[in-house]
């Protein structure tokens, strides 16, 4: 140390110190009630570790009592937001559910996997082989997500997941697996042809370079080239771009028919629109994806992004008793309305709770599954859906525009609804899998 | 001696625990602990440069992160496994070839620079070149040699590279090229005016640290099984850095401390306590304000109970370019004491 | 190309440029400067714009929301300078350490009082719509953070070179014991460019969020920009990290439209180059 500061009085170390221990006891406080779930009436999610030692089996049938999910989400790290949502949308179907299904008590272990598939894996890891759970339920992130299946799918147990990343159901198949979600790709087919249906002969799409975007894209383009429609240019623009003002300027001067929009959402999807804004593009006709005008864009722009045309599985400000009640009983709680990834996280619940329903509670791996899959839904909060053979939804498309509500907060309404769309679209899925998954070159179907 | 065959004792005893622990405890915490020897492996390679060396490099996850996708890439080819080792030596080389060449002029806050740069290359190059690396997505289904498919056997390989880092680390400090290191790490200009070439020093310390490096690249995917650009990250290089801060730079076990802490809160802590990057910064504070040499520094001075020698340079000596690392800071050789012969 | 296509993107690079002068102005003070590595000015960044921002939506004001994210920030920046790292000063692997805690405290207490959605500031009425510029028509808020920019960097170099206290500031890095001979109290003059440059650290996060957002990663995120701009432009040197802004804000434009396969690199590889070529950056002084 210093010699000039040696001299002072050490008091200052106990004030750190103690200001340090207060801070500690709160941070881990703060665990014991942050983790279980609201007026739960199962004990609290987070125990301590198990002391026997855990076998590499894998999980058993949970009959009877108690079924155990690990739920993993991103509730730290750069898309925190997310997470928060996902888990919020989770626990609100059982809070409204009694946490029973299928005559087993619903138990929810949650783990935290910052956006990173090391520590996702070793999360699944902990739930796997230490808590012993029945099945995991999300991550979101595409690695993450891709990461957990393989390992969770490895040890026998199934696995839940509303991420959209295509191969999960396509290439990368495993009984094991299923998807309570779209596919990147597969709201976006739709999207292309209403865009050439429209009249729009050339269209510029902008999407993010990397999997999500061009899964995003590649969708987009198919249902446009293949109804009839040219693509002017592709821009793709780096994960976490700041500044989208270089990708607004080069869409502004291709001139377009229609611009398409394959947003990440969340903060690209706000970055996006304050450079489209700013730059005067408001003329140029915008298709949005799945992902672009959702609540989490809305939350921070909502009055900016008035009007926005996206197509999409989820829209909160739809006529149907399911959405209706999934959002008032969700703004109560957090006076937020919910988004994509919260209703995502409810239906994956309410999945999870029907197969329950089918087996009567019993957890066996692929059969499990299976029940799930063999589910159907008169309305959800996506409508109308059902499961394909490969374990991904068969549902509706909505076309949707923001508007106001009623009380000044902004939402998405309903303009159209395509039924039944798969995630192969209209090519049948051999020889849609014939095609190695969407990448940057795809330009035309 | 007795205090040498204390230490050799305790040695001895630590390495039995170690060896111990697969048997004793829950093939979940095996893992974790893995990770634990992995990441010290890392931390340790950067050690070498920092501790004896005098050089912070910021931007080692990348030379592990190539290695490892270079297993990565033999396996989705169905390479046979020496192959595939060999390729991992050859890519390992390769970009530590790069990293020194680039850095091997410079030291103090440039060399951090450039090596954050090229941590940030091979990251972004991670993600464009998505044939081989599976960008962003990265590659699920790269399955570890069968003889070390169990958790425990490949537990004991991950602390036996730690091992073997460390007596590497250790040798390496006692031999005459360690000496080279260390008088470089003192004063270029003086060790180039007795006649050693200081770049080819450089050169050849950045290529040993790189081949540890690369082992841990090798280690990280096969715990995982799984790759993606993340391994490569800024965050991830940084984190190795932070971990032989903490733990105490220029010491032997201050890496697996370091890493102990940090991956123990990053994933095993992040499980019980919603705000874990609190604790782990709050841990970060603690221990600088109350163990300034880090952690192995506090433990040797709470052993000896001498007043630690002052780690800094008299103020307003201060080159003006700052020289990060040139004249404080570092608890000199191995141990925490000053480097003499033993 | 046409001329309004570049121009454009030169104005693109430009306000890109003028955001990470903003936030590098106080990390040159900082580190640059006073040679003090602060991982934390990331952090300090993300939590002026966090709380310019709420401040902003409560009392309806931008104006109020910059003030207060200035200030707050400073006073935080001034807190952990006199508690914890004035414990370190000089000591740069301390330092390393400490700020990089810090740094985490701060964003994951950010997280847990604000909540993880990425969130702006709505630009004041005055600021909003396009401008014209020459060919094109620009959007005023990028121009008026341009114009900011350049007005702080005018600022700190009249004072850094040509005031008493930059004479001491500049003195005082370099021989510590002359100047507190000399009857002045280093320590305080160094709290007080420290506050200083915090104050520009938390001013510039609720400047930028009327452009970016503010959300958790942010703060890594611009921190890295910040290092490479002060790198480039030369340690110590104010109008060296305005000239190093420049360039890192030119060829961040132009490489996403000519090279979009580089876009990673675009930033960092020539950082390395300079570096490897001319180690002092572009305008620092050499080591003898």
């Amino acid at each position: 140390m210093d010699d000039r500061t040696r001299g002072k009085p050490g008091s200052w170390r106990l004030g750190v110190l103690g200001a340090i221990t207060v801070l500690v006891v709160t941070a881990c406080g703060g665990a014991a009630t942050t983790s279980a779930p609201p007026a739960s009436a199962a004990p609290p999610a987070s125990e301590a570790p198990a002391s026997a030692p855990a076998s590499e089996a894998p999980a058993s049938a949970g009959a009877g009592g108690t079924v155990t999910v690990g739920f993993i989400s991103p509730t730290t790290g750069f898309v925190a937001a997310l997470g928060t949502d996902m888990k919020r949308g989770w626990d609100l179907y059982w809070e409204l559910n009694g946490n029973t299904a299928g005559g087993v008590t619903v138990e929810t272990v949650y783990e935290d996997d910052a956006g990173d598939p090391e520590v996702a894996l070793t999360k699944a890891r902990r739930l796997v082989e230490e808590v012993g759970v029945d099945m995991t339920a999300g991550p979101i992130l595409a690695n993450t997500a891709y990461a957990v299946a393989d390992y969770v799918g490895g040890q026998g147990v199934p696995s839940f997941h509303i991420s959209g990343a295509d191969d999960l159901t396509q290439r990368q198949f495993n009984p094991l697996v299923l998807r309570v979600g779209y596919t990147s790709s597969q709201s976006n087919f739709p999207a292309g042809k209403w865009a050439f249906d429209q009249g729009y002969k050339e269209a510029v799409t902008i999407c993010p370079d990397y999997g999500f975007g061009w899964e995003s894209c590649g969708g987009f383009v198919s249902g446009f080239t293949g109804a009839g429609g040219t693509i002017k240019e592709q821009i793709w623009h780096p994960l976490g771009t700041q500044d989208f003002g270089t990708y607004v300027t080069q869409a502004q001067a291709a001139a377009p028919d229609v611009v398409f929009i394959g947003s990440a959402g969340g903060p690209d999807a706000i970055l996006f629109w304050e450079s489209w804004t700013s730059f005067g593009m408001g003329e140029t006709p915008l298709v949005g994806n799945c992902c672009f005008a959702d609540q989490v864009l809305l939350r921070d722009q909502g009055e900016a992004a008035n009007g926005i045309i996206s197509f999409s599985y989820w829209t909160e400000g739809a006529d149907s008793a399911e959405v209706k009640k999934f959002v008032e009983e969700y703004e109560s709680r957090y006076d937020e309305i919910p988004s994509l990834y919260a209703a995502g996280s409810y239906l994956m619940a309410q999945v999870i709770a029907g197969a329950l329903e089918a087996t009567g509670g019993q957890v066996d791996g692929e059969n499990f599954v299976k029940a799930a899959q063999g589910l159907t839904f008169d309305d959800s909060v996506y409508g109308p859906i059902s499961f394909d053979d490969t374990n991904n939804i068969v549902g509706g498309v909505n076309r949707e525009h923001v508007e106001a509500r009623a009380d000044g907060k902004f939402w998405n309404v309903v303009d159209e609804t395509i039924p039944d769309v798969s995630q192969f679209w209209t090519y049948g899925k051999d020889a849609f899998l014939a095609n190695p998954v969407f990448s940057r070159d795809f330009t035309s179907q | 001696m007795t205090a040498d065959r204390t230490r050799t004792v305790a040695i001895v005893a630590a390495l039995a625990v170690a060896v111990a622990a697969p048997f004793v405890l829950p093939t979940y915490l095996v893992t974790l602990l893995s990770l634990v020897f992995i990441a010290a492996l890392l931390a340790s390679s950067i050690d070498l440069l920092a501790g004896q060396g005098g050089l912070l490099s910021i931007g080692h996850a990348g030379i592990a992160a190539s290695a490892a996708y270079a297993i990565a890439w033999g396996t989705t080819e169905s390479l046979a496994l020496p192959i595939q080792l060999g390729l991992a030596l050859v890519v390992t080389l390769v970009v530590s070839a790069v990293y020194a060449l680039t850095t091997m002029r410079t030291r103090g806050i440039v060399f951090l620079m450039i090596t954050l740069a090229l941590g940030i290359v091979v990251y972004g190059l991670a993600l464009k070149l998505s044939t081989i690396t599976g960008g962003q997505n990265g590659l699920t289904g790269i399955d570890r040699p069968e003889v070390l498919a169990s958790s425990s056997a490949f537990y004991l390989l991950t602390v036996a590279a730690f091992v073997l880092a460390v007596v590497f680390r250790a040798v390496l400090a006692r031999s005459s090229f360690g000496l080279v290191l260390r008088g470089i790490r003192e004063s270029e200009s003086r060790m180039s005016s007795l006649g050693y070439s200081v770049t080819r020093a450089k050169f050849l310390a950045v290529m040993l640290s790189g081949l540890l490096a690369g082992l841990a690249g090798v280690l990280i995917v096969w715990q995982a099984e799984f790759i993606s650009p993340n391994v490569a990250s800024f965050n991830r290089s940084a984190m190795a850095v932070v971990m032989v801060i903490l733990g105490g730079t220029g010491t032997l076990l201050g890496p697996l401390i370091g890493a102990g802490v940090v991956v123990g809160t990053e994933h095993w802590l992040s499980s019980y306590v919603e705000r874990w990057p609190t604790l782990l910064g709050l841990v970060f504070i603690a221990v600088v304000l109350f163990a300034p040499g880090g952690v192995v520094g506090a433990f040797s001075r709470w052993r000896h109970g001498a007043v630690r020698d002052r780690q800094h340079a008299e103020p307003g000596t201060r080159a003006a370019l700052p020289s990060l690392l040139e004249d404080q800071g570092l608890a000199g050789g191995v141990d925490g004491r000053p480097s003499e012969p033993q | 190309m046409s001329l309004e296509f570049l121009a454009l993107q030169v104005l693109n690079g430009l306000t890109f440029a003028a955001l990470l002068f903003l936030v590098a102005s106080g990390f040159t003070l900082v580190f640059g400067v006073m040679r003090i590595v602060n991982l934390a000015h990331g952090a300090l960044y993300l939590l002026g714009g966090a709380i310019g921002i709420s401040v902003a939506a409560v009392t309806g004001s931008w104006v109020l929301g910059v003030v207060a994210a200035g200030i707050s920030v400073g006073l935080v920046g001034l807190f952990s300078e006199r508690l914890l790292l004035h414990r370190v000063r000089g000591r740069e692997l301390p330092e390393v350490l400490l700020t990089v805690g810090i740094a985490l405290v701060i964003a994951d207490l950010i997280l847990a009082v604000f909540g993880g959605n990425p969130r702006s500031a709505d630009p004041p009425p005055p600021l909003v719509g396009g401008t014209p510029v020459g060919p094109v028509t620009y959007p005023t808020y990028r121009l008026f953070v341009i114009g900011f920019a350049i007005a702080v960097g005018v600022i700190l170099f009249v004072v850094q070179q040509r005031t008493r206290i930059g004479a001491v500031l500049r003195a005082g890095v370099d021989d510590r014991e002359m100047v507190s001979a000399m009857g002045i109290d280093v320590d305080r003059v160094f709290a007080g460019m420290f506050l200083v440059g915090s104050v520009l650290a938390g001013t510039a996060g609720m400047i930028a969020a009327g452009l970016l957002t503010i959300r958790p990663g942010a703060d890594t995120e611009i921190l890295l920009f910040a290092l490479v701009v002060v790198i480039v432009g030369g340690l110590g040197s104010i109008g060296g990290a305005a000239l190093g802004s420049v360039l890192i804000g030119l060829i961040d434009a132009f490489s996403r439209v000519w090279l979009p396969e580089l876009s990673y690199f675009a930033v960092f590889a020539p950082m390395a180059i300079i570096l490897v070529l001319r180690p002092a950056g572009l305008f620092g002084k050499s080591t003898s």
